[in-house]
């Protein structure tokens, strides 16, 4: 039905707009090789590309942040109608070059300020973060699931809180272990947090950091661990159990083939935002594209049987499985978040039977019960 | 053929030699530039419409100078004096501190409290530079070393406070000051992203370190210590007290560099890589290509401001790798070592007698 109600979009657009091609420019933070956030932003923009033979697409990698007006005025003197900027950071400049090409297309992504030619964008990954948890606290031997995080910033305590509230679903009494690196991309600082939660007892993990190196580590000492943003089954085939993916294409597309069909225009985009999950498929579960769940672990998850409030007796395997398919419907018949739900010092965050908001969901901040490790900025 | 020193060069033959130097720069970057598929003369149409023929574009080729000279001019300062100061990327961040500190908290309000901003972000530079000069006049630590120490430990000086205490309230958890308030910017040149005040300063900080330098008794006390230690101590000259001043004003220069950044661009303090982008470092090649002359840093700020400008042109138009405006500046450098031995030596077409 979607995919019709698109075909009938791009039609009506070819017949509205007979100039023909549209020119898009993506602003990315990093340099696109970083195998983590830009490089994800980049295969978006490619796959985009690919799509639309009207589209025409250019890029710029490693902006500074304060430059990023520059860098917008050159797009546009280059002829872009449409620019993605992929850093939170943009933010302002973004903001500022809306008003100086108010008839230039603008997306910001992670941002949360609008105008009538901003839009904003997100895919995010707290849905499939709950679903690694499940099956990490069925893993765990030692009942400690090490988490090493890049900065202690509400996105990223989302996904840990998420992750923590799956592995604790399995496994009342198991522990998830923090450490925060402070950079996203660090190999070293990744490999050295590793190696200290391995000697604390962990025997899981799952990261926030642009590289294979926590899935590394952890396999050179045979634990197992969950893949982060890009496909990381090739680097350790015998211990990627499975892990978040990203797909920005999705987003593109839609964005874009709105665009030339004349639905998104430089005057009503103020309030579109889009928090794009599981049933969008702009995230999806695995450790590689199309496979979930590492083959080698589905004995593992299925012989871990648990009692479930919902579902009763039943293997988490089978459980990831029933979650996944809610969880990527519309209708999201299951959320993580779902109270009640207390921080980790006793608070009642989330009332029973409520649902956090978008809004509560970013802005974040406490800790679930179960996550152990330094926590700044914690709400007393 | 042999080589033979030939003592002090003429002004106007070391200029040409470094006009040469940075005129094979280019060249060779464009020749870089074709073996990288794009075309030579259509990189040099684009950064000509790009930044020469555009004011937006040539305002963005001064808003890079200004750092750059303001801390080139105090570098030019401090290596007439020896003080081998590597450190005016911690100092410009350090500056960047100050100023956002009173920006954020202190009191203040329109012009006074930007004169406020600048004068504590100059008085932090300037003693962050202190510390190492004291240790190299007292306990003979080498400077080189202790000035580059410095950078990192204001790089954690600034991760600290926008993760921890001056975390932004509405910057969604990231790692931010929040936004200075408005009475803390300073004023932009119409239509472009230029904060002029900022140019202001770099040319008088440039123009009155070229008058203190060789027209007070500063100056000439930094000249004989850079010249003659031996001699400087045989007048009576107090070492200790001149690279202290020295200091000071090197690193008060580019602490002011640091305030012009996040007074001018950023409105903000935040993560250490996106304030400066290594002005402080490349300030050296400023200063030196500048022959340490402070008003001959205006010039060769400006140079380094263009190829900053055009490399960001580039990016865009041509779909140049981003390391390109490092390549460039890396080739300057080349070149200008290399042109040291035609500035130093004349070369003699005979066989020496023996």
């Amino acid at each position: 039905m979607k995919r019709v109600g698109l075909a009938v979009l791009l039609v009506l657009g070819m017949l509205a707009l007979a100039e023909g091609r549209l020119k898009a420019g993506w602003i990315y933070v990093g340099p696109i090789g970083d195998y983590g956030w830009t490089h994800a932003h980049d295969v978006g923009r490619r796959e985009a590309a690919k799509a639309f033979p009207w589209l025409q697409t250019l890029y710029v990698e490693s902006v500074p942040e304060g430059q990023v007006g520059s860098y917008i005025d050159q797009m546009v003197r280059q002829g872009v109608k449409v620019i993605f900027a992929t850093s939170f950071g943009y933010m302002d400049g973004v903001l500022e070059a809306a008003k100086r090409y108010p008839n230039v297309i603008f997306a910001h992504a992670s941002g949360f300020k609008r105008a009538p030619n901003v839009a904003t964008y997100m895919a995010d990954f707290y849905q499939v973060y709950y679903l690694n948890g499940l099956m990490a606290g069925a893993l765990t031997k030692t009942g400690k699931v090490g988490y090493v995080g890049a900065f202690p910033i509400p996105e990223v305590k989302r996904h840990i809180n998420a992750f923590a509230l799956g592995v604790r679903a399995v496994n009342p009494k198991a522990k998830v272990l923090v450490r925060w690196i402070y950079e996203w991309y660090s190999p070293a600082a990744a490999k050295e947090a590793t190696e200290a939660l391995i000697a604390e007892g962990a025997d899981v993990f799952a990261f926030t950091e642009d590289s294979p190196t926590v899935v590394q580590v952890a396999a050179g000492h045979k634990l197992p661990s969950f893949a982060h943003y890009s496909p990381m089954l090739k680097f350790a085939p015998d211990y990627v159990v499975s892990g978040q993916l990203v797909d920005w294409g999705v987003i593109y597309k839609d964005f874009l083939a709105k665009v030339y069909a004349g639905l998104y225009t430089p005057k009503n985009l103020e309030d579109v935002d889009y928090w794009w999950l599981l049933p969008q498929k702009a995230v999806a579960l695995g450790a590689d594209r199309g496979v979930p769940v590492n083959p080698k672990f589905i004995p593992a998850l299925k012989a871990k049987k648990i009692h479930h409030p919902v579902f009763g007796e039943i293997s988490v395997y089978d459980l990831v499985m029933k979650l996944k398919a809610m969880m990527s419907d519309v209708e999201l018949a299951f959320d993580p978040f779902q109270g009640p739900i207390k921080d980790r010092k006793g608070n009642l965050r989330v009332p029973a039977g409520v649902r956090p908001t978008q809004a509560e969901l970013e802005s974040l901040e406490w800790a679930v019960q179960g996550v152990e490790g330094p926590w700044p900025n914690e709400p007393k | 053929m042999r080589l033979v020193p030939r003592g002090e060069a003429p002004a106007l033959f070391v200029a040409a030699v470094s006009l040469l130097a940075v005129l094979l720069a280019f060249a060779a970057s464009l020749v870089l530039l074709a073996l990288y598929g794009a075309s030579p003369w259509e990189a040099i149409a684009v950064v000509y419409r790009g930044v020469l023929a555009d004011p937006r574009g040539f305002a963005e080729v001064l808003r890079r100078a200004v750092p750059l000279t303001l801390a080139g001019a105090g570098l030019a300062l401090a290596f007439r004096a020896q003080f081998w100061n590597i450190g005016a990327e911690g100092q410009l961040l350090v500056g960047a501190v100050a100023a956002s500190g009173v920006a954020l908290f202190g009191p203040g309000e329109g012009v006074a409290k930007l004169v406020l901003m600048a004068a504590v972000a100059f008085v932090a530079g300037g003693l962050w530079a202190m510390v190492p000069a004291y240790l190299k006049a007292r306990l003979a630590v080498n400077d080189v070393i202790t000035t580059l120490m410095f950078n990192y430990v204001a790089i954690y000086l600034v991760e600290w406070l926008i993760h921890g205490p001056w975390k932004g309230k509405s910057v969604f958890g990231f790692a931010y000051t929040d936004r200075f308030p408005a009475s803390a910017w300073l004023p932009l040149w119409p239509g472009t992203g230029l904060a002029w005040p900022g140019l202001v300063l770099a040319v008088a900080a440039a123009a009155l370190l070229a008058w203190l330098l060789g027209a007070t008794k500063l100056g000439f006390e930094v000249r004989v210590v850079g010249e003659n230690p031996e001699a400087a101590r045989y007048a009576g000259v107090r070492a200790l007290s001149t690279l202290l001043q020295v200091a000071l004003l090197s690193g008060g220069v580019a602490g002011l560099a640091g305030f012009v950044e996040v007074a001018g661009t950023h409105h903000r303090l935040l993560a250490p890589l996106q304030i400066s982008l290594g002005y402080g470092y490349t300030a050296i090649i400023v200063a030196w290509l500048g022959r340490n002359r402070p008003l001959a840093t205006l010039l060769t700020g400006l140079l380094i401001g263009f190829v900053f400008a055009a490399g960001d042109v580039a990016k865009v138009a041509l779909a140049t790798p981003f390391q390109l405006v490092q390549v460039v500046n890396g080739l300057i450098l080349f070149f200008l070592i290399a042109a040291e031995v035609p500035i130093r030596y004349r070369v003699v077409w005979r066989p020496e007698r023996g």
